[in-house]
């Protein structure tokens, strides 16, 4: 009797129903949205700060002292990183927060044509790199420097190309096309190259000239070395540990030692580096890192209060509606109350009416809502947000939470309904 | 005149009289227009205060010599930053560089305002603490500091040329960038040291402002004040544009959606509440009203509630974003008075037209059917 009922109701008033369903899915797919974005929006948002370059630099441990204070180059082993060794910057513990690096080898150079002395930066441009792992991966300045805006074009590894600085580009009077030759003080070592490109960093970088590595390397008889890697990397927002780890690693217990090993702080990242590259000293840089932080923890927040507010919405949205539509059937209850029904047996029946037309109306907005989120990732970060599982538990105790309290008005109403005044009409 | 007292009675009484279901419809309408105007409020309001956090990533000009002069004049510098808006101002610190002896080891040194410094470089990590103005203590890079051995507290004998004094170290600088490998002095003690009175090497400035801005900035300034030259520091500035337009269209699509969904879910609540009153339309009919009369009628009281309702959400929105804004980014917004209005006609409209589709429908009904039920 109780199922013949339920069905009828819902069979026969199913344009109702079939609103309220729809209303239900509204609001579960604005939840569903609003969470999946929220919950993805670190993670995306972070990938977008990379665009302010390297966090982390590496340098040899032993050189970054000398060349700095007196400008010495003095050769020998430990005073440069190996290139081999790169690869390895991919199979540490957050190899995968690893985004981009780019070797750099500085050395100065004489331009033949104009007689005048610049800084010769050897580097990766766009290179593809075979991983020990068997993964090959690109990378290079172009992905690791987006702010540059470059005239003609980014070098190929292979050729015999450069990017000339915008500011000594105009200081030298060289433009896109010119060929010049490279030369080496006090050495016979020298090269031909083809401008390629000429950009503008806004930065020291201006008054450089960039050539692919292999080249530079063979203008500075340094074979296979590098000066310096410059290293990208996502990295979690710094915190109490992270400040107490990046003053003394040592200074930590066996625990938290493992809490900031395992998490990705910009520090700890820094330290596997180390670990994995002999004779390197990495370094956060702390403008990048610090800042990062800071945007991260807002943008999150945000999300989450803007999150907030749209839950409420729509939990209000939904309970105003089931009151407007079980108040209308109060005929209905005071025929069924007439004809012998107690309380609990109504309140199941319209209980269930409504859990069930909820819980139809949730599991289509479930979906609509990934859709939704979908939309918003694919437009904003051009990549796709993940569908958390953890969403789905969440959106459904909101369901059966906001339709039972939803309906508490209407069944207050309902308890306390004499069934003679509603079916004599008012 | 007395068709229209009727007319005004109907309405007021038939909102009065089914308080409760009113209430509810009130309510949808409401929520509607708090989570328009609050929505739109912050994303109004986004842009701005996220650049102000954006500041912290440091200098976003720098203003360099012209030409091949090394230094510049403090006078000229100040010239050209008058030129910037004031109010979005961050900071503007100056640094002189040199060579100086440290401890009888020669070792580069910058002389700087320390609260400028503070404000354009926010991602300094000091270990020690930062250095009164005016005390003569310094600050000290950390690699300097590896290579001298010294420790926050101590003191350190510095010398350029004739000139000998000795300075406590306030701080060891920790950044993982150039700056570790410089001591830091009060600017006005290195510049009488080396014997460059009111002149600087390089001026960073940290303003709230688009590439844009910023560029048209330093062309008018390099043409006023022909002694510095202004340079965007792109790596800040550009990347900034790239990811506050990201943020912003975030906000701004989640904004739509929110708002779609909250104003069906209005619709369909103000549809329920009409369409449960057939029969009154019925009743009326039959006693002879016209089907533009009815719609009127119905009109009036949606007009009603979306005007009330919009109203009460865009005090209650207006609060919400209040809210979000002092917790998210520690600050006050304004009123929007063009954004309140926005609200309120938007709700006014949204309720009107949900009234209007089952009035629609009721009215093309024959009365003796509707009367009759079912």
């Amino acid at each position: 009797m109780f199922w013949q009922i339920l069905k009828g109701s819902l069979v026969r008033q199913r344009q109702k129903m079939f609103m309220v369903a729809i209303t239900i899915a509204l609001g579960v797919s604005l939840t569903t949205a609003m969470l999946n974005v929220m919950l993805d929006v670190g993670d995306k948002v972070n990938r977008e700060l990379k665009a302010y370059g390297a966090n982390i630099t590496v340098t040899p441990r032993s050189a970054s002292i000398l060349h700095d204070f007196y400008g010495v180059e003095a050769g020998g082993a430990g005073q440069y990183l190996q290139e081999s060794e790169l690869g390895k910057l991919k199979t540490i513990f957050w190899a995968n927060n690893i985004v981009d690096f780019s070797p750099i080898l500085e050395t100065r150079a004489i331009i033949g044509q104009t007689a005048s002395e610049i800084t010769l930066v050897g580097t990766w441009f766009n290179h593809r790199l075979d991983l020990p792992t068997g993964e090959t991966v690109e990378t290079g300045i172009k992905q690791l420097k987006s702010w540059w805006s470059v005239e003609g074009n980014w070098v190929q590894e292979s050729s015999q190309g450069a990017m000339l600085g915008s500011m000594a580009a105009s200081r030298l009077g060289l433009q896109i096309g010119d060929e010049i030759d490279l030369v080496i003080p006090g050495s016979d070592r020298t090269a031909k190259v083809k401008i390629e490109g000429v950009f503008n960093s806004g930065g020291p970088e201006d008054e450089e000239i960039f050539v692919p590595l292999g080249l530079a390397q063979k203008l500075t008889n340094l074979p296979g070395k590098v000066g310096k890697i410059e290293v990208s990397a996502i990295t979690t927002p710094e915190n109490e540990l992270a400040r107490k780890a990046a003053h003394d690693p040592k200074s930590l217990s066996l625990k938290e030692w493992e809490t900031w090993y395992c998490t990705a702080y910009v520090g700890a990242i820094a330290y596997q580096i180390e670990e994995a590259i002999t004779g390197a000293h990495a370094k956060p840089v702390r403008q990048v890192a610090e800042s990062e932080g800071a945007i991260l923890q807002k943008t999150q927040l945000l999300m989450l209060l803007i999150t907030v507010l749209s839950l409420i919405g729509s939990t209000l949205g939904i309970s105003n509606l089931l009151t407007a539509s079980v108040m209308e059937r109060n005929r209905e209850v005071g025929l069924l109350k007439a004809l012998g029904a107690d309380d609990t047996e109504v309140l199941v029946l319209t209980l269930s009416q409504i859990l069930f037309t909820g819980i139809a109306g949730g599991f289509a907005g479930y979906f609509l809502g990934l859709g939704f989120a979908q939309i918003i990732g694919q437009t904003v970060f051009s990549a796709a947000v993940a569908a958390k599982p953890m969403v789905i538990p969440i959106v459904m105790v909101l369901v059966v939470l906001v339709t039972l309290t939803g309906s508490l008005p209407a069944i207050r109403m309902l308890v306390s309904l004499r069934p003679a005044e509603v079916l004599h009409g008012r | 005149m007395t068709k229209y007292t009727m007319y005004s009675k109907m309405i007021v009484h038939s909102l009065l009289r089914r308080r409760s279901r009113m209430f509810v419809a009130l309510l949808a309408v409401a929520i509607g227009a708090t989570v328009l105007s609050g929505l739109v409020t912050i994303y109004y309001d986004v842009p701005r205060q996220m650049g102000r956090e954006f500041r912290s990533y440091g200098a976003n000009l720098i203003l360099i010599p012209a030409g091949d002069s090394q230094v510049v004049a403090e006078t000229d510098v100040a010239r050209a930053t008058e030129l910037l808006p004031q109010e979005q101002l961050v900071g503007i610190a100056s640094y002189l560089y040199g060579r100086i002896k440290v401890n009888e080891q020669p070792i580069m040194v910058a002389g700087i305002h320390f609260q400028e410094v503070k404000k354009v470089s926010p991602f300094w990590q000091i270990r020690g603490n930062w250095p009164e103005e005016q005390a003569g203590d310094i600050l000290i890079g950390a690699e300097v500091a590896e290579l001298l051995k010294v420790e926050p507290g101590q003191s350190v004998t510095l010398a350029a040329g004739e000139s000998e004094r000795k300075a406590k170290v306030a701080g060891i600088v920790r950044t993982g960038g150039t700056e570790e490998n410089y001591i830091f002095t009060d600017l006005p003690m290195l510049q009488q040291m080396l014997n460059k009175e009111g002149q600087v090497s390089v001026t960073q400035v940290s303003v709230m402002a688009t590439e844009a801005e910023l560029t048209t900035f330093t062309k008018t300034a390099g043409d006023k004040v022909p002694a510095v030259t202004p340079r965007l520091v792109k790596r800040v500035t550009q990347s900034e544009e790239m990811v506050l337009g990201k943020l912003q269209a975030l906000v701004y699509l989640v904004t739509i959606v929110v708002l779609l969904l909250t104003l069906i879910c209005v619709a369909t609540t103000m549809m329920a509440v009409v369409a449960e009153r057939r029969k009154e339309i019925g009743l009326k009919k039959a006693l002879g009203a016209e089907n533009r009369s009815i719609v009127l009628e119905f009109l009036g009281e949606g007009l009603m509630l979306g005007l009330l309702g919009g109203l009460l959400g865009t005090v209650l929105g207006f609060f919400f974003a209040q809210s979000v804004s002092v917790n998210v980014f520690g600050r006050m917004i304004s009123f929007q008075p063009l954004i309140a209005c926005m609200a309120l006609i938007v709700s006014i409209m949204v309720t009107g037209v949900a009234c209007l589709i089952p009035v629609k429908t009721a009215t093309s009904v024959e009365p003796a059917i509707v009367l009759r039920g079912e």
